[in-house]
């Protein structure tokens, strides 16, 4: 087989596999496309619509079974402050997705029949624990519908409509033993003092929006972190205020780090907090955001997060993908600065270097096996510096040659004659007596001199008269 | 080497025991992770040999202690231990290798050093939240990069938005009998433990190590979300003997440099400026001391379309810089320059994609072109890579799929490919499963023959157990396959343990 057709025949067995772990992977099972298509009508707020009445004789209910009685999107004005347009609602990580099982209109009750959020939400005054459940009891609303939850194992239903149990319970069905569908509204997770708020003169509406407007209030009319912020923006010693630490609201584990996981989903940055959303590009963005303000990443992250690629002794595969081993070469001489942030060149890049007898330095042993690493030396180190000269490269992306080389390398030639290099005074061809100093050196040559004189030593003698110049 | 993962062992075995033993009496509470990495793998040089094996076993083994404080609030003050020690051994290295008297001895190769990569005692919000502490080796991240120090930490946050630390310590170097790593000290010079050396072995290239002192501050915001700035400097001292020249002098002896010289001294200054409904500005500047230039600068306009989208902008420059007794940095005339324009895409909580594109340029003094003909360093001249990349991700509620791919291309040659990778749990998370497809080519344009198509694929998979009350624990093992007409086969093999206790 020539090498075209070897060529061909290994795209075709890459394409063969893509496609083969696509299907593998794609190919939920019917137990995860169920929960997955659950989850995502419970997360963006969807409640269940009954087909048709429950009971004959019982006339078709259509509102309070969702925000707006036909259907359409919340709108802006009415939904929570700090809400972003289609943001699809607040986490589903602080508020795990709900189960709503009640047909509520809250336009009805409290522009119509004049009630206040505190009529049926009585507890918000005084709740002190985000997991106190704020609704009212059942009884509540006896009053008025003349139905009886005094006893949640005997409950009567009223005689006029408003009274029956599937005037409000979705889905009821007195062929189904009485029974009325669970309502499901899991506890937050963070932590959150109503009491407090309250008297600080905090509103229903500043975090729960225009929930007056509505008729169903969903997950959607729960707070955002953005209006949270509005306050929240005070640092750790001015006591008495709304601190701006993490902590203040999201959970902790023992460690006193930000919890993340929960079983309704993780939790990240949004892209608009810090400019630190976590999307497929942070690994090459974190870098900004990290060098900025580490303490922000540190109340979810630990050291082991960091050292894990900047310390790290197992390859991360995000950042060296396959076979990098092979590839590396040509990664380090396209931008070999990358490299710098997790690895030290004259440790790990050039221990390895030498001991695969790659570099000119190093173990004697390797020195019979070695070729040539770089171009012919008529092109690469001699004279004239023609393009594929060495001192284009070494302009261009020094921290290459010091992943192999040691400045005995460079010196050999780069240094004075007076010094045991070719540098000036030695008689050999073009090329050995070219000053390597970057242009405007001479400018800043007295400081370093000042700050530490041995790298001037390693080419010029101390009575130099370029050295002497710098003095 | 077994004596050093003896005593690792040991250590570990004394933790767990005293951990049991306290588990009644103690108020505070500890936590124990740690993790076992195994990889086999095989270098082969360029020219067929030597052919280097990797049996490399890494353990690292983390002590936390929480809520030393008693009473411990959630916002009152806090105290705390945290540490982590690291064995990192190759059991595939020749032991010719290491001996100085061998043809193949390699200088500062070590076949299994220990480690502490951290341990200290902080404090934090004490003084009603202005005072915070940390005492030992730790680490500081910031616009000066990522550096660890022995030495003592202070934090003063006052309720006027400002905050002010201050630092001082030494510097962690390898070779020193402290179990300290090489990874944070500046570059262009090696150092390390010339113990078993005599005088006169690989002196050009293996200094002594001794401690290097170490002292920096930083003034920063605190408290606001919409803004973070911080300034920052740092001093590194030299105080070992180095060797001047790699040759004999006139006398036919070796000079040394002593006393106290500049190792890195730079400041920096770094900017975070964000409106949520609008986009954000971040920039950061470094500015070398020792060099007298600026060797950073990194600037970023992030444009928030909606809570979706975000499009930005960065520029980014870099010059390379070194230890002060490196001779590199007089070689660094120009730094990089990159430019790129980027888009971030999230179509639901489950489903994002994100690209990028850009150029980055290359100034040299003189025209390579032109120089020989008429050389001329006043003539500058660029070259540019031009980059891209585009990458997806979609989680479903039992795993992932990734795409990942990358360009570029210019003088040096061409990078392009990509991967994709599938995570998938079974059982409720009890198994997990890894299938990673990778496709590349590259050209290397100053070694032709080194220029290859590779094809590889990875499987894995590991158990996440929890047993023996371990809070978290996953077993699990990956195998690597790649193809390439350089090396022919590579097989690669990693087996990993991990396990935490929280008590």
């Amino acid at each position: 087989m020539n090498a075209r057709a070897q060529r061909e025949s290994l795209w075709l067995l890459v394409f063969g596999c893509t496609a083969a772990l696509c299907l593998a992977l794609c190919g939920q099972s019917p137990l995860a496309r169920a929960q997955t298509a659950a989850s995502a009508s419970a997360s963006a707020g969807a409640v269940p619509v009954p087909s048709a009445s429950a009971e004959p004789g019982i006339v078709r209910l259509t509102h309070g079974l969702s925000p707006t009685a036909d259907g359409a999107p919340i709108p802006e004005r009415d939904r929570p402050p700090g809400t972003l347009p289609n943001d699809n609602g607040p986490s589903p990580a602080i508020f795990p997705p709900q189960e709503l099982t009640i047909r509520f209109n809250h336009r009805r009750h409290v522009q119509d029949l004049k009630l206040t959020c505190t009529s049926c939400h009585e507890k918000a005054k005084t709740s002190r624990n985000s997991a106190d459940s704020l609704l009212p009891e059942a009884t509540r609303c006896d009053a008025c519908h003349g139905s009886d939850h005094r006893n949640p194992m005997q409950v009567r239903a009223g005689t006029q409509a408003i009274g029956q149990c599937a005037y409000c319970h979705l889905g009821y069905s007195r062929s189904a033993g009485n029974r009325v569908a669970p309502l499901s509204l899991p506890k937050p997770n963070l932590r959150f003092d109503h009491a407090l708020h309250v008297t600080r003169n905090i509103g229903c509406a500043q975090c729960h929006g225009a929930v007056e407007n509505l008729e169903l209030a969903t997950r959607d009319q729960l707070p955002r972190m953005r209006a949270c912020l509005n306050c929240h923006q005070a640092p750790d010693p001015a006591a008495g205020r709304a601190r701006s630490e993490c902590r203040t609201c999201h959970l902790t584990d023992p460690s006193g780090m930000i919890k993340v996981s929960f079983a309704s989903g993780p939790l990240e940055p949004p892209s608009w907090f810090h400019d630190a959303g976590h999307g497929p590009d942070w690994i090459e963005r974190h870098k900004a955001v990290a060098g900025n303000d580490s303490r922000f990443c540190a109340n979810c992250h630990t050291e082991k997060s960091c050292t894990d690629c900047h310390d790290g002794r197992v390859r991360p595969r995000r950042i060296h993908p396959n076979d990098w081993l092979s590839m590396h070469p040509v990664a380090a001489q396209q931008n070999q600065q990358k490299c710098a942030s997790c690895h030290r060149d004259q440790s790990f890049c050039l221990t390895c270097h030498q001991r695969l007898g790659v570099t000119m330095s190093g173990p004697f042993a390797n020195l019979a096996e070695r070729g040539r690493f770089h171009p012919p030396k008529s092109e690469w180190t001699d004279g004239p510096r023609t393009p594929r000269h060495h001192a284009w490269e070494a302009e261009r992306n020094i921290s290459a040659c010091v992943s192999c080389h040691v400045e005995r390398d460079c010196a050999i030639c780069h240094a004075t004659a007076a010094m045991g290099g070719r540098g000036p005074g030695f008689p050999a061809g073009p090329g050995q007596g070219t000053d390597p100093h970057p242009i405007g050196f001479r400018s800043r040559c007295a400081s370093a001199l000042r700050q530490n004189a041995r790298p001037c030593l390693v080419c010029h003698t101390p009575d130099d008269p370029n050295l002497l110049d710098c003095r | 080497m077994v004596a050093k993962l003896t005593r690792t062992l040991l250590i570990g075995s004394a933790l767990g025991a005293g951990l049991g033993s306290t588990h009644e009496a103690r108020a505070f509470k500890t936590e124990i992770d740690a993790t076992f990495d195994a990889q086999f793998y095989s270098l082969q040089s360029p020219y067929g040999s030597p052919l280097v094996q990797r049996r490399r076993y890494t353990q690292t083994l983390s002590l936390n202690l929480y809520d030393l404080q008693a009473d411990r609030q959630p916002l009152g003050p806090a105290l705390s231990f945290k540490s982590r020690l690291r064995l990192d051994s190759d059991f595939g290295q020749r032991p010719e290798e290491r001996n100085p008297d061998s043809a193949s001895y390699v200088p500062g190769l070590v076949e299994a050093p220990l480690d502490v990569m951290y341990a200290y005692l902080e404090g934090q919000r004490y003084l009603g939240g202005a005072l915070g502490f940390r005492l030992g080796r730790q680490y500081v991240v910031d616009s000066l990069g990522f550096w660890s120090f022995d030495g003592a930490e202070a934090l003063l946050t006052t309720s006027a938005y400002l905050a002010f630390e201050a630092y001082a310590g030494f510097e962690q170097r390898g070779g020193l009998p402290m179990m300290s790593t090489s990874r944070f000290e500046a570059g262009g010079v090696s150092r390390g433990d010339r113990a078993s050396l005599s005088f006169g072995q690989a002196p050009s290239f293996l200094q002594e190590s001794k401690l290097a002192p170490a002292y920096g501050f930083a003034i920063e915001s605190s408290g606001v979300h919409f803004l973070h700035s911080r300034f920052t400097y740092r001093k590194v001292i030299n105080r070992d003997a180095v060797l001047v020249s790699p040759f004999l002098d006139n006398g036919g002896g070796l000079t040394y440099a002593l006393g106290d010289r500049t190792s890195s001294e730079r400041l920096g200054y770094s900017l975070r400026l964000d409106k949520s409904d609008l986009g954000a500005v971040l920039g950061s500047i470094v500015y070398d001391l020792y060099n007298r230039r600026v060797s950073q600068y990194n600037a970023g306009l992030d444009w928030f379309l909606s809570d979706r989208a975000v499009v930005g902008a960065s520029l980014d420059y870099f010059l390379p810089t070194f230890d002060g007794d490196s001779i590199f940095n007089w070689f660094a005339h120009r730094g990089t320059t990159s430019g790129t324009l980027r888009a971030d895409l999230a179509f639901s909580r489950a489903f994002e994609l994100a690209a990028s594109g850009g150029v980055r340029m290359f100034t040299t003094e003189g025209d390579p072109r032109s120089y020989a003909a008429s050389p001329d360093l006043n003539q500058s001249s660029h070259t540019f890579d031009y980059l891209g990349t585009f990458g997806g991700r979609y989680r479903f509620w039992d795993g992932s799929l990734a795409l990942n791919t990358m360009a570029e291309a210019g003088q040096a040659g061409h990078r392009y490919g990509g991967d994709i990778s599938g995570r998938k749990l079974f059982d409720g998370g009890y198994y997990d499963s890894l299938a990673v497809l990778s496709l590349y080519d590259w050209e290397d344009a100053l070694r032709p023959d080194r220029s290859a198509t590779s094809f590889s694929y990875v499987l894995g998979g590991g158990i996440n157990p929890n047993f023996l009350s371990f809070s978290k624990g996953r077993l699990g093992v990956e195998w690597e396959h790649t193809m390439n007409h350089l090396v022919g086969q590579r097989f690669r093999m990693l087996a990993t343990l991990n396990f935490t206790v929280l008590r």
